[in-house]
C-alpha cells in the first residue's frame, strides 16, 4: 500500500504551502496491484528485419492472475526486434503454469528452435515463485529469449524513473515515479507541490538522486528505492543540480552555483567533501561519468552556445567533443563507452542524437517532434529513453540506438518528463 | 479653448500614466494641473495643489512597482530598458524597508536541456537582482532561485507562449 505522511511547516510571518512528501513503504517491492500501467507503450515503428517468434498461451494459464505469455509477447514485440505471431514459427515459446496453493506457482517454459529439428529445445527453465513475482518472472523469460536470439542482454527486468506533472486549475502537483520497463507497477517515490527534476539511478539501482524544489530552492536528495528513506545531500545557496553517480557509487558529480555561476563539482557521498572540477563564469552543467570513472562529460556554453566537453578528473584537462550543430547538451555514454547520446539541435529543432566516438559521426535518432530532451541510455545500449512533446502533451519516448525502432510512452495520470533508465537490477 | 485643451491633455496623460507610460510626461501634468487650478482661485486666496495623495509621481511609482514580471529575449539575460523603471520602483520599496524580503525567480521557455535552462534562468534572475543592488537594495534581502523550464507560464508551444515563459519574477515574501 502507498502511505503519504503529510509534513506541514510554517515559518513565522511567512505563509508556506503544505508540503506533501510521499514515501513509499516497500513491503514487497514486487507486489502488483491489479497490474495496470501508468505509462502505456505504443510501438510506432519496428525494425524491418524483425525475427519471427511465436509465444503460445501457456498451459494452465488461468491458474495464475498474470498472463505470462502475454507479458512475454508484449516485451518481445515492443523491443521492435521481434515479430510476435500466435502460430508456431521457427522460434516458439511454450510454457506451463501450475498453482501450488498458498499463492505459489510453478512456471516452466521452453524456447523451441525449429531450425534445429522438430521439437528441438534451445532453452528450458522452470521456477517456483510467489504471486507478486509473476510479472518479474515473465520479464526474466523475455530476457533469456532476447539474449539467446539477439546476443545482447535484455532490459525487460529494468525500471524507469520519471517525473509526472499533474495540473489542475487550483494547483500543480509533481510526482517522482518508478515503474517497470513496460510501464507497469508505477510507484511514487515523492509527491510535491514544487518541481522535481533530474532523477539519477545509483550504479546498483538501489538509490535515486534527484533535485527537489520543495523548499522553494533547488536541493539534491538521495532516496533508497526499497525503504523510501531519503537524505538531503546538497543545499548550498544557488543552484544544486544535475546529480550523477560515479560508477563505483561512492561519489556524486553535481552542479553548484555558489561560486557565482554554475560549475561542476564532485562530492564524496560519505564525507560530503566537495572537489571543484570547473572554475569559470560560464554555464557548466549536466556532468556524466565515463564508464571507467576517470572523466566527465559536461555541457558548457564556453564556446558561445551549449556544447559537450570532456574533463579529465586527474589533470582537469578539458576538450570539446561536439562540433556538429549549434546546441548540444545532456550527454551520456553507452555502457561500452563507444557512443554518446545527447540533445542535438539544428535550426531550432531539438532531437536526440548519438555520436560515434570513433568516427565522430552524429546521427539524429528521434523524429517525432521539434522538442525532444533528457536522453537516458538503456543499460544494454540498445535503446534511449527521452521526453518529448506530442500533440501538445509531454510524453516519454524510446528510440533504438540505430533509430529504427520508435515507441511512445504517454502517462495516464498526467504528463511525463525527465526520465532515467535504471541499470541492470539484482 | 486653450485651457480646455490643456485639461484634456492632462486627463489623457494621467490615463496613460495609469497604464504605465514613461515618466517624461510628469512635468507637463503638474504644469497643466497648476494652470487649471490658478484659473479657479480667488484673488485673495492662496493657490494649492490637489493634495499629497494625488501626486502623480507617487501613483506612477505604485503602478510601476506593481509590474513584477520582466520578459527576456531568446537565449538572453539582458533586461529590457522598458522594464527598468518598474525594477527601480521596486528597488525603492525594498530599500526603504530593509527588513522586507523578496525572491527573484528566473524562468526559461521549455526548449532544450532542463538543467541548462536552470543555468539560463539563474542568469536572468541575477540580471534583475543586479539592478536592485545597484539601486541600494541589500543583497541579503533578495534570494535568487532559478526554475528553468520547470514552471512555465504557458502550456502552449507557440513563439508567443515561449515569450511568456522567458521571464524574471519578483515575489515579495515579507513586507
Amino acid at each position: 500500500m502507498l502511505f503519504f505522511p503529510q509534513a506541514e511547516t510554517r515559518d513565522k510571518g511567512i505563509h508556506m504551502r503544505k508540503i506533501l512528501i510521499g514515501i513509499v513503504l516497500m513491503a514487497g517491492w514486487l507486489v502488483s496491484h491489479g497490474s495496470f500501467a501508468m505509462i502505456s507503450m505504443e510501438l510506432t515503428r519496428g525494425v524491418a528485419g524483425a525475427i519471427p517468434i511465436a509465444v503460445i498461451p501457456f498451459q494452465g494459464a488461468d491458474e495464475a492472475p498474470q498472463n505470462i505469455s502475454k507479458i512475454i509477447g508484449n516485451d518481445l514485440q515492443n523491443s521492435g526486434r521481434f515479430k510476435v505471431a500466435s502460430q508456431p514459427t521457427d522460434n516458439t515459446v511454450i510454457g506451463k503454469v501450475q498453482s501450488l496453493g498458498n499463492g505459489r506457482y510453478e512456471i516452466s517454459f521452453k524456447l523451441l528452435d525449429a531450425l534445429q529439428g522438430k521439437g528441438a529445445t534451445a532453452l528450458s527453465q522452470h521456477y517456483t515463485v510467489s504471486e507478486h513475482e509473476l510479472r518479474a518472472i515473465a520479464h526474466h523469460i523475455s530476457d533469456l529469449v532476447y539474449q539467446h536470439l539477439i546476443g545482447v542482454k535484455g532490459v525487460f527486468s529494468t525500471k524507469l524513473a520519471y517525473v509526472v506533472v499533474q495540473k489542475t486549475p487550483e494547483q500543480t502537483r509533481y510526482l517522482l515515479e518508478v515503474a517497470d520497463q513496460d510501464g507497469y507497477n508505477p510507484r511514487p517515490l515523492l509527491s510535491s507541490p514544487e518541481p522535481i527534476m533530474s532523477p539519477a539511478w545509483s550504479p546498483r539501482g538501489n538509490q535515486i538522486a534527484y533535485v527537489s524544489f520543495e523548499h522553494r530552492q533547488a536541493n539534491i536528495y538521495t532516496q533508497n528505492i526499497i525503504t523510501g528513506a531519503r537524505t538531503l545531500v546538497s543545499n548550498y545557496p544557488g543552484i544544486n543540480g544535475a546529480p550523477a553517480w560515479s560508477p563505483d557509487g561512492r561519489k556524486l558529480a553535481l552542479v553548484l552555483s555558489k561560486s557565482g555561476s554554475p560549475n561542476v563539482y564532485v562530492m564524496d557521498i560519505a564525507s560530503r567533501h566537495l572537489t571543484q572540477i570547473t572554475n569559470d563564469f560560464y554555464i557548466n552543467t549536466e556532468p556524466s561519468w565515463s564508464p571507467d570513472g576517470r572523466s566527465l562529460l559536461f555541457t558548457s556554453n564556453r564556446g558561445g552556445g551549449p556544447q559537450i566537453y570532456q574533463v579529465n578528473l586527474a589533470n582537469r584537462a578539458i576538450s570539446r567533443l561536439s562540433y556538429d550543430g549549434n546546441y548540444n547538451a545532456r550527454a551520456s555514454y553507452t555502457a561500452d563507452g563507444s557512443h554518446v547520446a545527447m540533445i542535438h539541435s539544428v535550426a531550432g529543432v531539438y532531437s536526440i542524437a548519438i555520436l560515434d566516438l570513433d568516427t565522430g559521426v552524429v546521427r539524429v535518432l528521434s523524429n517525432k517532434s521539434t522538442d525532444s530532451a533528457s536522453p537516458s541510455v538503456a543499460p544494454n545500449g540498445s535503446m534511449i529513453l527521452y521526453d518529448t512533446v506530442l500533440g501538445g502533451r509531454n510524453v516519454l519516448g524510446m528510440v533504438s540506438s540505430d533509430g529504427r525502432i520508435q515507441l511512445i510512452l504517454p502517462a495516464r495520470n498526467g504528463e511525463a518528463q525527465d526520465p532515467a533508465w535504471s541499470p541492470f537490477l539484482g | 479653448m486653450k485651457l480646455k485643451q490643456w485639461i484634456d491633455v492632462a486627463l489623457v496623460c494621467s490615463v496613460i500614466a495609469l497604464v504605465g507610460c514613461t515618466s517624461k510626461h510628469k512635468p507637463q501634468d503638474e504644469l497643466a494641473i497648476n494652470d487649471a487650478n490658478s484659473a479657479y482661485t480667488d484673488e485673495g486666496s492662496q493657490s494649492s495643489g490637489l493634495g499629497e495623495d494625488t501626486k502623480f509621481g507617487d501613483q506612477q511609482g505604485t503602478h510601476l512597482a506593481a509590474n513584477r514580471t520582466y520578459y527576456f529575449d531568446f537565449d538572453s539575460n539582458v533586461v529590457h530598458d522598458e522594464d527598468k523603471p518598474a525594477i527601480s520602483a521596486n528597488a525603492e520599496k525594498l530599500a526603504a524597508n530593509p527588513s522586507s524580503k523578496a525572491m527573484l525567480e528566473g524562468h526559461t521557455d521549455p526548449r532544450g536541456s532542463r538543467e541548462y535552462n536552470i543555468g539560463l534562468g539563474e542568469r536572468r534572475a541575477k540580471a534583475v537582482a543586479q539592478i536592485l543592488a545597484e539601486k541600494g537594495v541589500n543583497r541579503n534581502q533578495v534570494r535568487v532561485v532559478s526554475y528553468g523550464a520547470e514552471k512555465l507560464a504557458s502550456s502552449g508551444h507557440s513563439e508567443a507562449d515561449y515569450q511568456r515563459d522567458r521571464r524574471g519574477v519578483l515575489v515579495y515574501l515579507q513586507q
